[in-house]
């Protein structure tokens, strides 16, 4: 692959430089999980928070100040403006410190960086949706994305499983596509728990189940690695191509700009390639290192 | 082109002192590398070696402060160092380190401007010394440039003819500082037959060779070979001393140094040969040792080619003569180029 033209994306940098932060104000914060919390957070400049724009799939570098910084998916939807969200799991130094902070408390954020999803090429489609666990934190962007533009897709499925249902983040947002008659909802756990009367079995499984037609249709999946690797395999036997199947990819990053070198996947650099990659990219990458 | 007597060249360097903060090979502080030159030290006039450490750690800072923050009653305030516009001259590097930060401005400059790099490489000058004793570890010849005396990446070139300097004027900066400067005189012919003769001769004291066409043409492919990755990797230590020292390796971590909040954030050289540096929390991509050599190779003779259209190694040949366990880059691609080659016929 040869480097990807990434001039277009909108640059909101904080005096034009690359590594400097803008300051953001936390808004309000939302236990999803015994260990993920979702943050509501605005930009402290008024300017910033009226121009700034993003696409669904695309990321942020977030500091904690005195701790570090550590990259995430913003989760919320270009298209409900008034604040900005993103979704943690407390799994490392700075998750953990972000999971200390409260309303009215102040973090960095650089971006947005990456390619995001191609709402161009889903427009007209019948789209399924793919989650696991946390990794419905980026899919929440492109789901609430498409449902405030409903008219513009076909069908929308959407299958998300977590290990026990008080592993499931957004309730509220699964509840609410739950009850929109224009999707077609399936939650599941892994294993059976008491007082759980809805579906049992893990991601792939489930989704073998359900099976959606890959007529005129591009599935998205995102969740830990290993729901990942079983995923494709499933589509591919309903029939998808791997062109028709798109994920979005996480490394650890530091820069998230294509500079300080961790990100990588063969000549390809997660942060300013992707993080978004159809499975037709993906086997072609220059390694299996994903 | 310009001479000057060698026993004069401190005469020129005092004069660009004026005007720039000079940084010439030291020996001074233990292991030879770039130091600010005091006006006094002539020890580069003896160290005919290239420094151990590589100049780029003069524009791509080992630590470099980003910015600092501090808290007050209205919350978070960032200050970012003023822009260094000290003008700086680089005095006495080689060919291969002069190539080497032309190689990795690609990454720096690359969609997203990395202004700290930038703007410190914008305010320096290269005067360049070609390489006239060569280590038996270098293999700059063999990288499809013009190897110890290639003057393309510098503003001025010097080449060592024994009792004096030869100056060549390579860019228009590196013109316009030689109009300045004073106590020059007109090379003639005779001089620039014996700098020519004197670059003949290094190039021909670089005896080690790889086989660059082989190579592009057979070293990616050997990427998915873990056994021969395993092999090629065995002795390794892990130490990062191959990328440190690499006048190529450009990777870097960010960090937080804070108290009572107020603190700063810093960059710091990083390595591939680490494995913390792919770390997530619940995986890591580059675990095993041999998973990160072969990134640490391949990223210089297939990715970055890939990407740029040019090898990120000029034969240095630093991460051979100063490895603890006499790892050499030039036999894990001969050897990985080969054996690629033979499994691809089988």
């Amino acid at each position: 692959m040869t480097i990807s033209d990434i001039s277009q994306r909108p640059r909101y940098l904080a005096g034009g430089n690359v590594y400097l932060p803008h300051i953001a104000v936390i808004e309000k914060v939302i236990e999803e999980t015994p260990t993920v919390m979702t943050f509501h957070f605005n930009f402290k400049d008024k300017k910033l928070r009226d121009e700034f724009t993003f696409q669904s799939g695309q990321f942020g570098e977030y500091s904690v100040f005195g701790i570090g910084e550590a990259t995430f998916c913003i989760s919320s939807s270009p298209t409900r403006r008034d604040h900005f969200e993103v979704a943690l799991q407390r799994v490392g130094k700075v998750t953990n410190a972000m999971h200390r902070l409260g309303v009215g408390a102040e973090i960095g954020f650089r971006g947005p960086f990456g390619n995001g999803f191609p709402l161009d090429e889903l427009k007209g489609k019948n789209l399924v949706f793919v989650a696991g666990g946390i990794g419905l934190a980026p899919l929440r962007s492109l789901i609430w994305n498409v449902l405030d533009n409903r008219d513009k897709y076909q069908d929308i499925s959407i299958i998300y499983g977590a290990r026990s249902p008080r592993d499931l983040c957004f309730k509220y947002d699964l509840e609410a596509w739950g009850k929109d008659k224009t999707v077609r909802m399936t939650t599941t756990i892994d294993r059976a728990a008491e007082g759980w009367t809805g579906n049992v079995g893990v991601v792939p499984k489930v989704l073998e189940q359900a099976a959606p037609s890959p007529r005129n249709a591009v599935a998205i999946v995102c969740g830990p690695p290993v729901m990942i690797r079983y995923t494709f395999p499933v589509l591919e036997k309903l029939g998808f191509k791997p062109e028709q199947m798109l994920t979005t990819l996480e490394k650890r990053m530091k820069c998230g700009v294509g500079k300080c070198g961790r990100c990588n996947i063969g000549d390809v650099y997660i942060c300013r390639d992707g993080p978004v990659f159809s499975f037709a990219q993906i086997k072609g990458f220059f390694s299996s290192e994903y | 082109m310009k001479k000057v007597a060698k026993q004069d060249i401190y005469k020129i360097l005092d004069q660009w002192r004026k005007d720039f903060t000079v940084f010439t090979p030291s020996t001074k502080d233990g292991a030879a590398q770039m130091a600010v030159w005091d006006g006094q030290d002539r020890s580069f006039l003896e160290h005919h070696r290239n420094t151990v450490i590589p100049p780029k750690a003069g524009i791509f800072l080992n630590m470099e402060k980003l910015f600092g923050f501090r808290k007050d009653a209205e919350g978070y305030k960032l200050e970012v160092p003023a822009a260094e516009n000290e003008k700086r001259l680089i005095f006495g590097l080689r060919p291969c380190d002069a190539k080497a930060l032309a190689i990795i401005d690609l990454v720096f400059k690359d969609a997203y401007e990395d202004n700290y790099y930038l703007n410190r490489r914008k305010n320096t000058i290269l005067v360049g010394l070609g390489c006239t004793n060569p280590y038996d570890s270098c293999f700059c010849t063999s990288l499809g440039f013009g190897g110890p005396t290639d003057a393309s990446d510098c503003d001025l070139m010097l080449t060592d003819t024994g009792a004096d300097y030869i100056i060549e004027e390579v860019t228009d900066r590196g013109k316009e500082l030689l109009a300045k400067t004073e106590g020059l005189s007109e090379a003639n012919q005779s001089d620039e037959a014996s700098a020519q003769k004197a670059g003949e001769a290094a190039v021909k004291k670089v005896t080690r060779k790889i086989d660059v066409e082989t190579i592009k043409r057979n070293f990616p492919a050997s990427f998915e070979n873990k056994e021969l990755w395993e092999k090629l990797a065995a002795k390794c230590v892990s130490c990062g001393i191959c990328t440190f020292l690499c006048p190529t390796c450009y990777c870097f971590d960010i960090n937080d140094d804070a108290s009572k909040g107020s603190g700063a954030r810093y960059r710091n050289w990083d390595s591939c040969s680490f494995p913390l540096y792919t770390k997530m929390p619940v995986e890591n991509p580059r675990e095993e040792k041999w998973r990160r050599v072969r990134q640490k190779v391949h990223h210089k003779y297939t990715f970055y080619p890939e990407l740029f259209n040019i090898i990120a190694c000029t034969g240095c040949g630093r991460c051979i003569r100063l490895c603890p366990v006499n790892w050499d880059i030039t036999q894990t691609l001969t050897q990985a180029s080969a054996q690629a080659a033979a499994t691809e016929k089988s």
